[in-house]
């Protein structure tokens, strides 16, 4: 179809620019269209990537996920709390299996599982004071890399609303979800 | 709009009483600021969104500085929105009042009032008391009224002198970036202001607060924690309240803050905001404002220089290296405070700090900015979304800074 969604966006940050913006008189007015000009540009740059940013987090997170429950396999005892994030994650993974080509799903199905998905891990995270001490020990080292990944990925994904000051050092995004058919190797 | 696909995000969005009820008492945090943060839940079920036309200001304006000054025949002019004011609706007016020889005078003030959900939810009471506690000690506007629950001017609201200076000298090149983010002053500014940036600080953390009326700030006991679980409280309760997603590295983090938590020796009185972006200098280079008190608290002063120094509110100098606060490099900063205020820097401590304030930073940009626009209860919807890169630059720091952490 026809404009692409950079030509719809790009359309309106030029008008913001060079029409409504030099006719503004109010400070307070003038800087919030110069937000908005600066949002349109932004969305420009990442809105042909999105689908495939909740496709990616969808494959971290069930490995991830999937990781912490081989861990939690053990025959030490463990707290009612975190068994019962087992139970959920357990299935959870049955309505979105890591089996399944989930990239073939509509988005939103794709983000709400991942947004189930986050809360999961998270409530993993608060249980660790609970987890017996190598098993906590064993929790911190599988996630290390993973929070490492996760952080690199959403700076690479705001690096241009230009609050970075090291902008340059990040990677790019493009890299970090095509880079070696990454998407298809999970 | 973000699209609600869990039960926490649902609840979150329209919270009931009992989630109301848990939230608090999962959370330990200063009355005061539980006063707030339960009345913005219970705000956020309300479906009116922020009214921009601020024309509905001008009557209750007028009724509220009639009452407050006695005069009946007072009259509000000129009333104007003013740029940047990320968490408050601030506006400009000139008062026509009557002075005590009967002639006509006319004062111009500020206003400045909570929009229906703010960035961060804070106390105005609260903020007049430490205002009036620091004044005479440091520079700071006189508060003149305070509306503290809204009850006259529709939200909570603080009136105070109008003062004239620059908050933010001319930049290198046009930018959108908020206020205080990554600011630039030539090397004269930085000569002229550095030292009095420093000297200001020491002298708040000196004022004898115990003198005071600061009976909106809870007083943590000497020797204990207390003050950063009540402190770490108030921004995890920001982040479980606010947040329109999970995120691991925010769990890990308040896992972290929890487990390292420091004692605090004595408490002073700690800004809670300072940095660049909220002083404001004269033409003859000195400071004659200090603003955005409405985060201060009692607690351990190493959280303000971790605040002041924080990379993400550096600016660069000529050279390209980042300055604490855009006006000198962090350790000059950290021995000049040595110097100027007798209280040493616990590296220890200060690491703490610096992990905490990125928390901080984290929960406003990443969490509550977010929350805000999508509740469509600022004033400042489209700042709030762009902020949301603020916000992923402080949850990588700060997994960075916890990978460093031993």
């Amino acid at each position: 179809m026809s404009p692409e969604i950079e030509q719809f966006l790009s359309g309106m940050k030029k008008t913001i620019e060079e029409v409504v913006l030099p006719n503004l008189t109010d400070r307070f007015a003038q800087e919030q269209a110069g937000i908005v000009a600066a949002t349109l540009g932004f969305l420009s740059t990442i809105q042909d990537k999105v689908y495939h940013y909740e496709v990616f987090e969808n494959q971290q997170y069930k490995h991830i996920l999937m990781g912490v429950l081989a861990i939690l396999n053990t025959d030490k005892p463990l707290d009612d709390e975190l068994l019962a994030t087992i139970e959920k994650v357990n299935a959870h993974l049955q309505h979105d299996s890591p089996d399944e080509q989930t990239a073939l799903r509509p988005y939103l199905f794709i983000r709400g599982s991942n947004e189930h998905m986050k809360e999961f891990l998270c409530e993993f995270i608060q249980q660790q004071p609970s987890m017996p001490d190598t098993t906590r020990s064993e929790f911190e080292t599988l996630l290390k890399p993973f929070f490492n990944d996760l952080e690199k990925r959403e700076r690479s994904w705001v690096k241009g609303l230009g609050f970075d000051p090291e902008a340059e050092q990040q990677a790019d995004i493009n890299d970090l979800l095509y880079e070696n058919n990454i998407l298809r190797s999970h | 709009m973000n699209n609600l696909y869990t039960h926490t995000q649902a609840i979150r969005a329209h919270p009931s009483e009992k989630w109301i009820a848990d939230i608090r008492s999962r959370y330990p945090v200063e009355k005061a600021i539980d006063s707030v943060f339960t009345r913005k839940l219970h705000n956020r079920n309300q479906t009116a969104g922020q009214n921009m036309d601020f024309s509905r200001l001008h009557e209750p304006l007028v009724q509220f500085l009639t009452n407050q000054t006695g005069q009946k025949d007072i009259d509000v002019l000129n009333i104007q929105r003013l740029s940047g004011g990320a968490s408050k609706e601030q506006f400009t007016f000139d008062l026509v009042i009557q002075t005590p020889t009967g002639e006509k005078e006319t004062r111009k003030l500020m206003i400045r009032m909570d929009p229906k959900e703010s960035i961060v939810e804070t106390h105005r009471l609260r903020e007049h008391q430490v205002l009036k506690a620091a004044r005479g000690e440091v520079p700071v506007p006189e508060v003149l009224w305070i509306d503290p629950e809204g009850a006259e001017l529709g939200q909570p609201a603080l009136i105070a002198e109008f003062l004239e200076g620059t908050v933010q000298p001319p930049q290198p090149e046009a930018s959108e970036k908020m206020s205080g983010v990554g600011m630039y002053f030539k090397p004269e500014l930085r000569a002229a202001l550095g030292h009095q940036f420093v000297a200001i600080l020491a002298k708040i953390h000196a004022i004898d607060w115990q003198k005071k009326d600061l009976s909106t700030l809870d007083v943590p006991e000497a020797n204990t924690t207390i003050a950063n679980e009540t402190m770490l409280g108030l921004w995890e309760r920001a982040w479980n309240e606010d947040t329109l997603g999970a995120h691991p590295i925010m769990e890990r983090a308040a896992l972290w803050l929890k487990e390292h938590m420091p004692v605090v020796k004595t408490p002073v009185l700690v800004h809670g905001d300072y940095r660049s972006g909220n002083f404001m200098f004269t033409d003859d280079l000195k400071i004659n404002a200090i603003f955005d008190w409405e985060l201060a608290y009692l607690g351990d002063y190493h959280d303000d220089l971790a605040w002041a120094s924080l990379g993400l509110f550096a600016g660069p100098d000529e050279n390209n290296n980042f300055l604490a606060s855009s006006l000198m490099p962090i350790d000059d900063f950290l021995a000049m405070y040595e110097q100027a205020s007798g209280n040493k820097i616990d590296h220890e401590k200060l690491f703490y700090y610096q992990v905490f304030s990125y928390y901080k930073i984290s929960v406003i940009a990443a969490a509550t900015s977010l929350r805000v626009a999508h509740s469509r209860k600022t004033h400042l919807d489209a700042m709030m979304n762009y902020a949301s890169g603020l916000g992923y630059i402080g949850i990588s720091e700060l997994n960075k800074m916890l990978n460093n952490s031993a």
